[in-house]
Formats: structure tokens, C-alpha cells, sequence
């Protein structure tokens, strides 16, 4: 075959410029590392999702020192959850599956993207540095308010970042002379226990303290007792504190004799 | 009086089916074209008349029109001329042209009326499903059929090619293939292989699905049989433009082909290759190992030679042509090329860009580096530079040569051709550019919104509104551009009348003909063997675990039409009602 110089020149620069791409993908892969999207998450029946030990609770789980798990649900056209807050200094294993259709669970500016197809779970390690405070967003087209559907992750500051959640049960009211209590359930999705103070405040005279021990990927609940003389009658706000997170209500104390009419 | 032999008067009946078939990709053109500026204009908030959530119905008719309307019936069109015009033979029953010709019409309109029933509430059918139609979208049935009836229709202008030249072989049987038949037979042999995934995904899968025979699919399967066929169908649009810049271009320089063999190398590379490469548009897919993508990624990265070989010779044959022009020194030879021809600028600049493209198109081929820009803005800078220009323009152009072959007229105004292709390269270096830069820092593609309500867009360069401008302005001219080339499309046809000076027809001679290549360049059963080889290699496994894994049908997957549209609000609680 009759090649002119000039083009087996041109043939042999292209050769070692396509050689050069494929060995630095490769050098990518295996020097620094960077990891592809690929089969290891699985697949799922979408209908499964809700007892899934992965997915009913989707949110954010402390797994290592400092690695975390976030599951997250795509579903037309929201995130659940909708906001991720994992700390800076951290390794973040995120577990993504959908619902109905395709979408994508893409952070906008970065490389973490990855494309969430029914049936199977994108698996995908990300190391956060920096705090920092980004968009999520969906990139695959996902019917009519594809648009409309987005997320926010937080990078916090590994010192403000925790894995506790409060949620309290406790009466609207009480008739005054009877004690009520207000119970709050901390939980703790960090692997070692949390210890901690939980603390009521209640009208102007109330404080109360205690403290708690919540087991790892666990909850405690503390009972708050509250003596209702001291507080007389009427609307009392009250919150509890753990850790800087709050829970706060009204409590209303009525006369006996009322009969628990309210504010009657 | 000279006698005029263009090709019109050579085969005055293929000449008719090819003028219907390009006046088919020309409508294609404008209608999808007025599209495409409506989302322009709409996604940058610079002029909106319809609601963001009907975006989708005009992207997916936009889509569809231009990618595979407008390009594939100039293709099946200019093949005609290739082939009829280098085997100096007519089909062999030109009914059978017709005939192939009105499947890829009503394939056509089926289609184009389901994806219209999105914004017609008259037309009871839906296919917002956009071009790539992902399960567990599903489009009315009507999407799939006319879908499917126009690729059928492409495998029979296939056919009739191909027994043109079974003909031409039995009274020529030690010739080489003529290098434009070669082109259009290579083309078609990648364009079996590779339609075969998408005739399995619907015919197996969407089609009895959407008929309700079988009640789920398997998103990922489906999904991959598209881009068996997605991608290779990438370079089905760009084949006839690389034949316009082998054959045409050169003649239009005022010289000849650099090389027959190369080009002929170049289309078997593009055989082989083109088909086991379609996972490279799901770096980002779970269910797919990451071997299997690595593969699909090699095979990608060597796809860039032919593309590369093309460059030179391109370039080579204008530099000889304008040598032959009276072009001197190193550079100062581009003077001497016919800038005033809208034909060869057109060509000249769409390969231009398509060097840009190639460019973006590397980055995109990159696996790693491809998580930053998948499904972003930047991709769709980059088919506008591929498929946008490197296809449309040469089209466009290359029309300015053949519409006065087909109908022996000539153009109505040149030198609107001459405004029209530059306003287009103006136009698509304002889109293009501005779209690559938005992609960088994170703005997806496929979405009706500039926007989004909890996070804002950081450009490191620039502004926001400064690249919805360029978006905006580009896609102005764009369109603009399109007008002046219908206009003078039309106005040539009809109010143009018959001329003697019409040039003969005929392509670009070679520097180093067919006889300088080995004979098992032409040998087409090996190089199809091959290509099926590699296909086997980068698809049996990755099929095979998909299904494994998945199921053929899916795991219960529940269909999801689009045109059941509530509330955002509405389906926010009902999102809150699935949730445990």
C-alpha cells in the first residue's frame, strides 16, 4: 500500500496520541484510583424499597473513623432526603435507587454523578476535603417537572457534624397539681455511643438536667418530669436541648375544675 | 450548445425520489430547526410561550426531527446519488425506491404525531419520552411502530444500494468498488449491525410492552440495546458528510483526493469500530463492570484515528487543490481556495468545527474525566459541533452543489448561500462555546430552566446570564440561518428556471487511486466479520449480567407515561404517601 510520508507521519502521532489517552485513563484507575460506577451496589425490585434494611430510613450513617453511608431514594421529582450533611474530612459512600424512572443524582460542579436506573443501586465513594455547600441535581430527564428536582449537600466542619436526631412525645396539657412528662427519644446514627446532657426548660423557673448514654446506631429516651404546681396555670413554652439540637412545644396547665378545657 | 450532463440528466427518475427524499430532510430541517429556538430561547428566560413542563414534548420533536429526520433522509438521499453516480447505473427498479422511501414517510409521520399528541389535547397519544426513549417511560405504541418502520425503511435502501452493485459486479468483475459506493456499502453493513439492538429493544421489549402483552421491562437492558445502536448512529449522520469531504470537497477546491486508500481505510475503521463502542454513553451506569467499560473505552479512544486520518486528508486535498488554483507559500494558499463558494465554505467550516468537536468529543471518551461533564450543558455543545455542523453544514452546503444536479436549475442566490453557511458557523461558535463552558461548571442538559431554586450556578469564568445570552443569540442566528437556506431552497425549485451551465456530474478525482490500496481492502465479508467479532466481545458479557441480574423483563417494573401529568404539589403528596 502506497502511503505518502507526510500522512504515515500524521498516522503515527495519532497512534501514540490515542495510546497516550488510553494510558492515562488507565494510569487514573490504577495510580490515584478513581473508581467507576459499576455493578457493585446491586439491583432491587423498585416495589421492595420501603423494606429495604438500606432504603426505608434513607439518610446518612457513620460506618468507620471516618466514613459514612448516605442511602438516598430518586423518586419523580425529589431527593429523599433532600438535604445531605456529611463533615469535611470524610469518606462517603453513597447507596442511590429509584423509584419509578431514570434519573441522576449528580452534584452540580463536581464529579460525583452517577446515573440512578430503576431496578439497580449506584454505588459511589466520594471524598469530601473541604467544607463546602453544594446543589444536587437531576440530569437525566424525568418527565414534566424534571426541572424541578434537586437537592443540597452540606460539607460541614468535622466539629459541628453529628449523627443525632431528637423527637418528643408529650402532652398538650395537664391540669395543674398532676405531673406530666415530656420524653424525648435521642437517637445516634454515629458507630460508638453518644454521651451527652439532655436539658429541659420550661416557663421562667423550670431547668432540668440529665444525662444520657445513647449505644451506637441507637436511640435513648429521657423522661422529663414536670411538676405542674410550680408552674401554675396557663401556657408555658418549653425546649429541650441536646447537643445544640432543640425541641420545642407549649404546655398549658389548667385548673381542676375546668376540666381540661383549654384555654376556656 | 454544449450538451449539460448533470445528474439530472443522466438518471432523471432516481432524480425525482432524491429530490422527494431531500425536500422530506429539508421540512425536517425548518420544523425542527423553529424547535430548536423556542428551547433556546425559552431554557435562557429570554422569551417564553409555553409552559416549562410542555419543553419536554418540543425537545423530544426537536430530537428526533434533526437527529434522525433531517440527517438520515439526506443520507439515504445522497447514498442514492453515490451510488447510482459512481457505478454509472441506475436502481435497479426505481418502484422499489419509492417504495422504501414511503416506509421512512410514514414511520416519519407516525412518530411526528404521537410526539405532537404532547401538546394536542386532540391527538390522544403521548411519546414525551424524548430521542432516547428510556423505559420505564413509555410512549403510545404508535412512537414505537413508525419508529421501527423507518429503520426498516433504511434496510431496504440499504438493499436496493447493495443490489445496484451485485449488478454492476456481475458486468464489472475485476473493478474496484468506486470509492463513494464503497462508502455508502461500509455504512450500511455498521448501520445492520448496530440497528439490530434497537429493532430487539422494541420489537421484544417496548413495543409489546406499550401493547400491554407483557406487563415490565428491564430499564438497564433497554437502555443499553439503545446505545448499541446510539451510538453507532453518530456516525450514520456523519458518514455521508466524511463522503461529501472525500468527494465533493476536493472538486470543489479545485483539486483532487490526497488519497483513495486511506479513505477507504478510514470507512472500514469506522466499520469495525463504530459498534462496539455504545457503552461509552454509560460510564455512569450502575449494573455495567467497570472491565466492561473500560473496553468500550479503548475501542472509543481508537476511533479517534480514522477521524484523525480524515483531518489530514481533507486538509491535504484543499491545500492541493488551491495549489492547483495558483496558491503559494505555507499558509497563504487558503487564499487562493473559493471562499465565495457556498458549497465549499459551508464544508470548509463545518470540518472545522468538527475538529472543535472531535476535541470536546475526546474529553467526553475520557472515562474518568467524563463524571464531570455527563448529561451536562457541555455535551450538548458538543453534537451541536458533530451532528449540529459537521453533518447539518455539509448538508446544507453540499445542497448548494446538488440541488442544480437534481433539478438542473440553478441556486436562486448564491451569495445568500454565502451569508446563510457563515451565519451558521457565527451562530453555532456563540451556542456551542457558551453551552462547553456551562457544562464545566455543572448545568445539565435536558431541562427547561435555567435555574434552580436552593443553590446557584458558579461560573469560574463569566456570568450566568452572559452564557444564557450567547445561548439565546446563538440559537437566533442559527434559526435565521436555516430560513435564508429554505428560502433559497424553495425559490430555486420553484422559481428558478432550467440551465445549460449547469456543471457536469461528477465527483473528486485521486493523487493515489484504488490501484495503490491491497485488494482485501475491498474484501466487505471480512471486515463485517471482524466488526461482529468485536461487537460479540464488548457486548455478550455485559448483556449476559444485566439479564442475570436484572431479569429479561425487570424486576416488576410499572410503566411511567408522561402525559399523566398532576401538580407538582399534588405529587409531592403523593410522594409523601409512598414514603414509610
Amino acid at each position: 500500500m502506497n502511503i505518502h510520508t507526510y500522512e504515515k507521519t500524521w498516522l503515527a502521532v495519532s497512534m501514540v496520541l490515542i495510546v497516550g489517552f488510553i494510558a492515562t485513563v488507565t494510569y487514573g484507575a490504577v495510580g490515584p484510583g478513581i473508581a467507576m460506577i459499576d455493578d457493585d451496589g446491586g439491583s432491587i425490585d423498585p416495589d421492595t424499597i420501603n423494606d429495604d434494611e438500606r432504603f426505608n430510613d434513607p439518610g446518612v450513617t457513620h460506618v468507620g473513623e471516618n466514613e459514612y453511608e448516605a442511602a438516598v431514594v430518586a423518586q419523580a421529582w425529589t431527593y429523599t432526603p433532600s438535604e445531605i450533611t456529611v463533615p469535611a474530612n470524610s469518606t462517603v459512600t453513597f447507596y442511590v435507587t429509584s423509584r419509578d424512572v431514570t434519573h441522576s443524582f449528580t452534584v452540580a460542579g463536581t464529579n460525583v454523578n452517577t446515573m440512578v436506573v430503576p431496578g439497580q443501586i449506584s454505588e459511589m465513594t466520594v471524598e469530601f476535603d473541604e467544607p463546602g455547600e453544594y446543589g444536587i441535581l437531576c440530569n437525566e430527564y424525568c418527565g414534566a417537572y424534571h426541572h424541578t428536582m434537586e437537592g443540597k449537600l452540606n460539607v460541614v466542619p468535622q466539629d459541628e457534624f453529628d449523627l443525632t436526631e431528637l423527637s418528643t412525645d408529650a402532652s398538650d396539657e395537664a391540669q395543674l397539681g398532676n405531673q406530666t412528662t415530656i420524653n424525648t427519644t435521642v437517637s445516634n446514627d454515629m458507630n460508638y455511643d453518644l454521651e451527652t446532657t439532655a436539658t429541659l426548660e420550661i416557663g421562667d423557673q423550670q431547668s432540668l438536667e440529665q444525662d444520657v448514654t445513647v449505644p451506637a446506631h441507637g436511640s435513648e429516651t429521657v423522661e422529663f418530669a414536670v411538676d405542674t404546681t410550680d408552674l401554675g396555670t396557663g401556657d408555658h413554652d418549653w425546649t429541650v436541648t441536646v447537643d445544640g439540637h432543640e425541641e420545642s412545644d407549649t404546655l398549658t396547665v389548667t385548673n381542676a375544675t375546668e376540666g381540661g378545657d383549654g384555654d376556656a | 450548445m454544449a450538451m449539460r450532463n448533470a445528474y439530472i440528466d443522466q438518471f432523471p427518475k432516481e432524480a425525482r425520489v432524491i429530490r422527494a427524499i431531500l425536500w422530506s430532510s429539508f421540512l425536517a430541517l425548518t420544523i425542527g430547526g423553529t424547535l430548536g429556538l423556542i428551547q433556546g430561547l425559552h431554557r435562557t428566560n429570554v422569551l417564553r410561550f409555553i409552559p416549562s413542563q410542555d419543553y419536554y414534548t418540543v425537545l423530544t420533536a426537536h430530537g428526533v426531527l434533526l437527529v434522525i429526520t433531517f440527517t438520515i433522509f439526506f443520507l439515504v438521499g445522497i447514498f442514492t446519488w453515490a451510488v447510482t453516480t459512481s457505478l454509472d447505473r441506475g436502481v435497479k427498479d426505481i418502484r422499489f425506491t419509492w417504495g422504501w422511501y414511503a416506509i421512512m414517510m410514514i414511520g416519519t409521520l407516525l412518530v411526528g404525531v404521537s410526539i405532537l399528541g404532547g401538546v394536542v389535547d386532540q391527538i390522544p397519544m403521548n411519546a414525551d419520552v424524548l430521542y432516547t426513549f428510556y423505559s420505564p417511560f413509555q410512549a403510545h405504541p404508535a412512537f414505537y411502530v413508525g419508529f421501527v418502520l423507518f429503520v426498516v425503511g433504511t434496510w431496504l435502501a440499504g438493499f436496493d444500494w447493495f443490489r445496484t452493485w451485485w449488478a454492476w459486479k456481475k458486468d464489472n468483475p475485476d473493478e474496484r468498488i468506486p470509492l463513494p459506493t464503497f462508502m455508502a456499502l461500509t455504512t450500511m453493513l455498521f448501520w445492520y449491525l448496530s440497528s439490530i439492538g434497537v429493532a430487539i429493544s422494541i420489537l421484544a421489549f417496548l413495543l409489546p410492552w406499550s401493547l400491554g402483552i407483557i406487563d415490565s421491562v428491564n430499564p438497564l437492558l433497554t437502555r443499553t440495546l439503545f446505545w448499541f445502536f446510539g451510538h453507532p448512529v453518530v456516525y450514520f449522520w456523519l458518514m455521508p458528510a466524511y463522503m461529501l469531504w472525500y468527494t465533493m470537497l476536493p472538486k470543489l477546491s479545485g483539486g483532487k483526493l490526497f488519497s483513495d486508500p486511506l479513505a477507504r481505510v478510514v470507512f472500514v475503521l469506522f466499520l469495525i469500530l463504530s459498534t462496539p463502542v455504545g457503552i461509552h454513553h454509560q460510564y455512569l451506569d450502575p449494573g455495567i463492570a467497570e472491565g466492561f467499560k473500560f473496553i468500550a473505552m479503548t475501542n472509543t479512544m481508537f476511533l479517534l484515528l480514522p477521524s484523525l486520518l480524515t483531518a489530514f486528508t481533507v486538509v491535504a486535498s484543499m491545500e492541493h487543490g488551491a495549489r492547483q488554483r495558483g496558491g503559494k507559500g505555507y499558509l497563504s494558499w487558503l487564499k487562493a481556495l473559493p471562499w465565495r463558494d457556498p458549497a465549499f465554505t459551508g464544508m470548509a467550516l463545518a470540518g472545522l468545527m468538527f475538529a472543535a468537536g472531535g476535541f470536546s468529543g475526546m474529553i467526553n471518551a475520557g472515562l474518568s474525566i467524563n463524571y464531570l461533564v455527563h448529561n451536562s450543558w457541555w455535551v450538548v455543545g458538543h453534537f451541536h459541533l458533530t451532528v449540529g455542523t459537521a453533518a447539518a453544514l455539509t448538508f446544507m452546503a453540499a445542497s448548494y452543489w446538488f440541488i442544480p444536479q437534481l433539478t438542473g436549475k440553478e441556486i436562486w442566490n448564491r451569495s445568500l448561500g454565502l451569508v446563510q453557511v457563515v451565519l451558521w458557523f457565527i451562530g453555532m461558535t456563540f451556542m456551542s462555546n457558551a453551552m462547553h463552558r456551562a457544562g464545566l461548571f455543572g448545568m445539565p442538559r435536558r431541562t427547561a430552566e435555567p435555574q434552580y431554586q436552593g443553590f446557584d450556578f458558579e461560573p469560574a469564568v463569566g456570568t450566568v446570564a452572559e452564557i444564557d445570552a450567547q445561548v439565546a443569540l446563538g440559537a437566533a442566528l442559527l434559526t435565521l440561518s436555516v430560513y435564508l437556506f429554505i428560502t433559497n431552497m424553495v425559490l430555486t425549485t420553484i422559481g428558478g428556471s432550467t440551465s445549460d451551465a449547469i456543471p457536469d456530474n461528477t465527483y473528486a478525482g485521486t493523487l493515489s487511486g484504488p490501484e495503490d490500496a491491497p485488494v482485501i481492502i475491498d474484501n466487505l465479508k471480512l471486515w463485517t466479520s471482524i466488526a461482529v467479532v468485536l461487537v460479540i466481545i464488548a457486548y455478550s458479557l455485559p448483556l449476559a449480567s444485566i439479564i442475570d441480574a436484572g431479569g429479561l423483563f425487570g424486576p416488576g417494573i410499572d410503566p411511567w407515561k408522561p402525559s399523566v401529568v398532576a401538580d407538582p404539589s399534588l405529587v409531592l403528596e403523593s410522594v409523601r404517601g409512598v414514603m414509610p
